[in-house]
């Protein structure tokens, strides 16, 4: 779908490619938390496309509204005005059920914590979205994220019996297995330690490159930022400025900036 | 410490909601059991001491001989008494003019102080005067100066010959009638004695109710009863009684109902059931709601509490809970009584109802109440004093309950079930219910203990059911035993009512069929009508076909002699049988051939020669274990012998060889509509009620007793039942609480909110379908064993599984665990995925 907003956006997207359908974007985005003194403005007329098959990360202070713009991207949240699309569809439209089936079709998640529903083992909960909306799974392709991601031998065994990192790991791969239009990281590696952190952030990077999948992550890490093609920052409820393909140094300093 | 409990129940009011709930309706019912009775008292206190109310003592006439006046002035010189009035009563025929009837004539009291009259208006009559009630009053346009007629009320023909011949009175005084249970219901009047002696007969003799005293101010009460006694024992009255009013009104009502102390028993017991089950949903409760706070009990034990304050702070949130809801309790029981009473006085029969809340009833409710929930979170608090400071540092994993402990439960379950079953086994060989009680209720209660060991594992593998309804079915199983101790508590609590009420229909039903095999081995057939019609004619052809139409007899046959013999050295007609006539039989293994008659048990024959009218023949004798069974032969053989003329009239077989009409009914008519099918038969057919008689109308009436008696014990137990629910909603939404972010997750990766609300259904209706599967089950055996012991003595036993009513109690339990999961299913639904995740 093109519409002016999209075009609008596109000459921001400085990676070229603009008459790609965007993964996921939004036009003129208000959100408010409270009334009166407790009055939040999380999300101030935020314009933001993100580009199909590319990694982008979401930085800046905290309090900025970075998960705020990211639940209401993927559907969870409810804005207060504004449209959002994913992969072309206005769901800013959508009911609550037809949100859900989306969600399960469209989008993936990594959160930080609790991905994992602890009384499935790791397998069934890479299919628990497909298994949600009756689908069948792609075998082959199954095969191939589960072993990619170095889980073959840890498909029966339940989230306890697995370390932070291969948690982690069985969330990337429930991400990938629906081939989403877009999957959304909230601190994906934000528990995890270098070593491992480095791991996931790599598979993610994989995963756009070669298959291609759009990825949206929101961190604090400037190294893990680093592993994105973009950097969008955020400050105050607004966007206040991307970096391209940028390195630790230059992040840091943009985000030094910010007063972050 | 107490600021932590206050706190707790203070902010989460919410859960401690479900625990109130239990503890009310449990101490409402106990409260309310107790209290029936006192009303009961009261109601009939209040009926049967209307006619002495105002008497300071009162002298009821003993056994053999009845009060008089020669009484009445023994007493009158007793020290201490002021007063006496001799209360008579006869029954009288009175009329107006328009009007004519019977009624009640008492004589009113000889001075204010013992009067018992409630005047409307007008002035106590005197000579030639009466009071009449307000009721008939009005239904004849009475007031007062009005005249009527009185006449004795045994004596008259009728009683429009009063207004001409009677005794004439005015009418004095409109009075409130009497709820005095010899004068309630019918018209009242008062009058003076003169008057009630002129009015009375040999057939409506004057009749001393009793003597009434009223004593002189400052008398001692006891002191005067003592003289007053021996005053009539001297006068030969010895047997009379002598008692105060208050005394004298609880010894007629004790002797009016006698059995209400049994019935209160029996309701306590339920009561205690009830109390029981509550005690268990609120010790469950308090563990979850002590499970879902190790994190925050280890950080107050981090930051220094010990563990006895942890263990006051859990008991004294329970002593808030407990008198809380036991106040409510109380007050709702004292309410439901006041609106049944209510209800009760409005009509006219039962007007006099009272209420009563006697201090015990309120007390035992409140004490109850209290010590049941501060010792069902006793375990709860052992427990949470068990939580380790380091807890508070750890992930939040469910808290596994100590081994040790549960191994003790279990064995001591078991050594109950093995020997409750061994005892209950005996008293049911030995037909002994008094054996067999204990040996049930100890293997129910070792059943009970070990819960843990057969109630996750049938959850899950019912739980298998719901594996074809996609993620949420998987998930429901896999939840529903996700804490397996905390589901057998909840199936625990619904486990005892279900065992309860399937046992009592078991019970009910093997008793109905034991009961029904007695009946059709006594009565040949559903309805039999014999002898002759009210004009002296015979039943024949055309009464079958008659009754043929009436509704709800499905088949009729008339059976006719086929020969005679002698049977007990009684000539008798010995009846034929046609295949099409077999079918009637009660007892369709009876067969008839050749060379059979069927005779009644105690013939001692073992042969019976049949004279016929062309020949007779020699039959082999078999017996039917019934007394009402005629001597039956095959219609075929009686050709053979040649079917004889009818008995002549003057004969010695006559009666007894009389057509019978016999008719088979549909199995569903109710104990009513039998009742009106004999009775238009009995004018169809221009024969007596008495005539009509068979297993039918017996076994409606036993029917009907024991379709009685199961609806109220169902009753009953539904409120042991409800509680247990409230359970189920309970556990079921503290686990919701529990689950946040795992259902936030599901929500996030594509579960609808219908999914999810039908994901907590399933999880409910598991627990409260496997409950009900296991009662159902243990209920039948329990119910099956039960009738074994209390009936094996009068009849043969054969089990009877009432699976209609299985089927009842299942679906009951499957709804009932539908809507227990409603609340907590909407609460969880309204949750954004969002915020789910973010009660990190
Ligand atoms: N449920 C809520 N109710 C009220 N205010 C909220 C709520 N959620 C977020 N906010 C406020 O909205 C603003 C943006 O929050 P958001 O969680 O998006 O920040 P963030 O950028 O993700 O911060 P962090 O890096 O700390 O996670 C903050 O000021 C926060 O206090
Ligand atoms: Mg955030």
């Amino acid at each position: 779908m093109t519409t002016s907003t999209e075009q609008s956006l596109a000459s921001g997207a400085p990676n070229g490619s603009g008459n790609s359908t965007a993964a996921a974007a939004t036009q003129a985005l208000n959100k408010t938390y409270g009334t009166g003194d407790t009055r939040v403005h999380a999300l101030k007329n935020v314009d933001v496309a993100f580009q199909s098959g590319k990694f982008t990360a979401i930085m800046g202070p905290s309090g900025s509204g970075k998960s705020t713009l990211m639940h209401c991207l993927a559907g969870l949240d409810t804005a207060d005005s504004g449209k959002i699309w994913i992969g072309g569809t206005e769901i800013t439209a959508l009911n609550d059920n037809q949100l859900t089936k989306l969600r399960r079709e469209r989008v993936g998640f990594v959160f930080q914590a609790f991905n994992l529903v602890s009384t499935l083992t790791a397998e069934q909960n890479i299919t628990l979205p497909i298994a949600l909306a009756g689908g069948t799974v792609d075998k082959e392709w199954f095969r191939y994220v589960t072993s990619t991601l170095g889980l073959a031998d840890r498909l029966t065994h339940r989230p306890h019996e697995l370390s932070g990192g291969q948690q982690q790991r069985v969330a990337v791969a429930r991400a990938l297995l629906t081939r989403p239009d877009v999957i959304f990281g909230d601190e994906p590696t934000g528990n995890l330690d270098s070593k491992v952190g480095a791991e996931v952030l790599s598979l993610l990077r994989r995963s756009a490159t070669e298959m291609g999948q759009s990825i949206i992550m929101v961190t604090h890490d400037p190294v893990a930022a680093s592993y994105a093609d973009r950097v969008v920052l955020m400050n105050d409820g607004a966007l206040v400025g991307e970096l391209e393909r940028p390195g630790t140094e230059q992040i840091l300093a943009a985000l030094a900036k910010l007063g972050a | 410490m107490l600021q932590v409990a206050l706190a707790q129940v203070k902010q989460h009011a919410r859960r401690f909601i479900a625990v109130a709930l239990a503890v009310v309706m449990a101490v409402g019912f106990l409260t309310a059991t107790l209290m029936v009775n006192a009303s009961t008292e009261a109601s009939l206190g209040n009926s049967v001491g209307a006619g002495f109310r105002n008497a300071d003592l009162v002298l009821s006439s003993g056994p053999d001989k009845p009060l008089d006046e020669q009484a009445a002035e023994a007493v009158a010189d007793a020290d201490g008494v002021a007063e006496v009035y001799v209360q008579q009563q006869t029954h009288v025929a009175f009329g107006t003019a328009g009007e004519a009837g019977y009624g009640a004539l008492q004589n009113t009291a000889p001075s204010a102080g013992l009067d018992n009259l409630e005047l409307i208006e007008g002035a106590l009559p005197g000579s030639g005067e009466v009071a009449v009630d307000d009721a008939t009053a009005e239904r004849l346009a009475l007031t007062v100066g009005s005249k009527l007629e009185f006449a004795p009320g045994a004596g008259m023909a009728a009683a429009e010959d009063v207004a001409a011949s009677g005794i004439p009175a005015t009418v004095s005084a409109i009075v409130k009638a009497s709820k005095d249970p010899l004068m309630m219901g019918q018209p009242q009047f008062f009058g003076t004695s003169g008057f009630i002696a002129a009015l009375a007969d040999e057939q409506a003799p004057v009749q001393v109710r009793s003597i009434q005293l009223d004593l002189a101010a400052g008398t001692d009460t006891a002191a005067a009863k003592d003289a007053v006694a021996a005053a009539l024992t001297a006068a030969g009255f010895a047997e009379s009684t002598v008692n105060t009013a208050a005394e004298q009104t609880k010894e007629v009502v004790a002797g009016f109902t006698g059995g209400t102390d049994q019935l209160t028993i029996v309701l306590l017991a339920f009561a205690l059931v009830a109390v029981l089950v509550s005690a268990l949903v609120v010790a469950n409760t308090f563990s979850v709601l002590i499970a879902q706070r190790t994190r925050e009990l280890a950080l107050l034990r981090c930051i220094g509490a010990g563990r006895g304050q942890i263990r006051r702070s859990v008991l004294v949130e329970a002593l808030l809970v407990g008198v809380v809801a036991s106040v409510i309790g109380v007050l709702g029981a004292v309410g439901l009584m006041a609106g049944i009473i209510a209800v009760l006085q409005g009509r006219p029969d039962t007007e006099f109802a009272a209420l009563a809340v006697p201090p015990l009833a309120v007390a035992v409710g409140l004490v109850t109440g209290v010590v049941m929930t501060v010792l069902a979170a006793l375990a709860p608090a052992r427990a949470a004093t068990t939580v380790a400071p380091l807890a508070a540092l750890r992930p939040a994993e469910d808290v596994r309950v100590g081994n040790r402990k549960g191994k003790v439960r279990l064995g001591f379950g078991i050594a109950l079930v093995v020997g409750g079953a061994v005892v209950l086994g005996l008293g049911a060989l030995n037909a002994n219910l008094l054996i067999a009680l204990p040996g049930g209720a100890m293997s129910f209660i070792g059943l009970l203990l070990c819960a843990t060991l057969f109630v996750p594992p049938l959850v899950t593998a019912v739980g298998a059911l719901a594996r074809p309804l996609g993620v949420p079915g998987k998930l429901a199983a896999v939840n529903a035993v996700r804490n397996p101790g905390r589901t057998s508590a909840t199936a625990t609590a619904l486990l005892i009512g279900v065992t309860l009420v399937v046992m009592m229909m078991t019970g009910a039903q093997t008793a109905r069929t034991a009961f029904e095999s007695e009946l059709s081995a006594q009565y040949p057939v559903d309805i039999s009508i014999g002898n002759l019609a009210e004009d002296g004619g015979q039943l024949d052809e055309a009464a079958a076909e008659t009754a043929l139409t009436y509704d709800g007899v499905a088949a009729a046959g008339l059976i006719t002699t086929g020969g005679y013999a002698t049977v007990n050295g009684q000539r008798t007609g010995v009846y034929q049988l046609t295949p099409a006539q077999r079918e009637l039989l009660q007892d369709q293994s009876l067969t008839l051939d050749a060379d059979t008659v069927l005779l009644a048990e105690g013939s001692g024959l073992d042969t019976l020669t049949v004279t016929g009218s062309s020949g007779s023949k020699e039959f082999q004798v078999v017996e039917v274990s019934s007394f009402s069974f005629p001597p039956l032969m095959s219609s075929a053989v009686a050709e053979e012998i040649g079917v004889p003329a009818p008995a002549a009239a003057d004969s010695e077989e006559y009666f007894s060889a009389l057509p019978q009409l016999w008719l088979s009914v549909d199995r569903d008519l109710d104990a009513t509509a039998l009742m009106e099918l004999r009775s238009e038969l009995a004018a169809g057919l221009n024969v007596q009620d008495y005539q009509i008689s068979g297993a039918a109308i017996e076994r409606a009436a036993f029917n009907q007793i024991i379709d009685v008696l199961l609806l109220v014990v169902t009753g009953l137990l539904a409120v042991a039942v409800l509680i247990a629910l409230v359970g189920v909603a309970n556990t079921l939404s503290l686990s919701v609480l529990e689950r946040t972010q795992e259902s936030s997750l599901l929500r996030a990766l594509g579960l609808t909110r219908n999914q999810l609300r039908g994901m907590l259904a399933l999880e409910a209706v598991l627990i409260a379908g496997v409950a009900a599967l296991i009662g159902s089950g243990l209920g039948s055996l329990y119910g099956r064993l039960g009738a074994q012991s209390a009936l094996g003595t009068f009849t043969a036993v054969v089990p009877d599984v009432p699976w209609l009513q299985l089927a009842a109690v299942l679906a009951v339990a499957v709804v009932a665990g539908l809507l227990a999961s409603v609340m907590p299913a909407r609460r969880a639904a309204r949750l954004s995925p969002v915020e789910g995740l973010a009660t990190v």
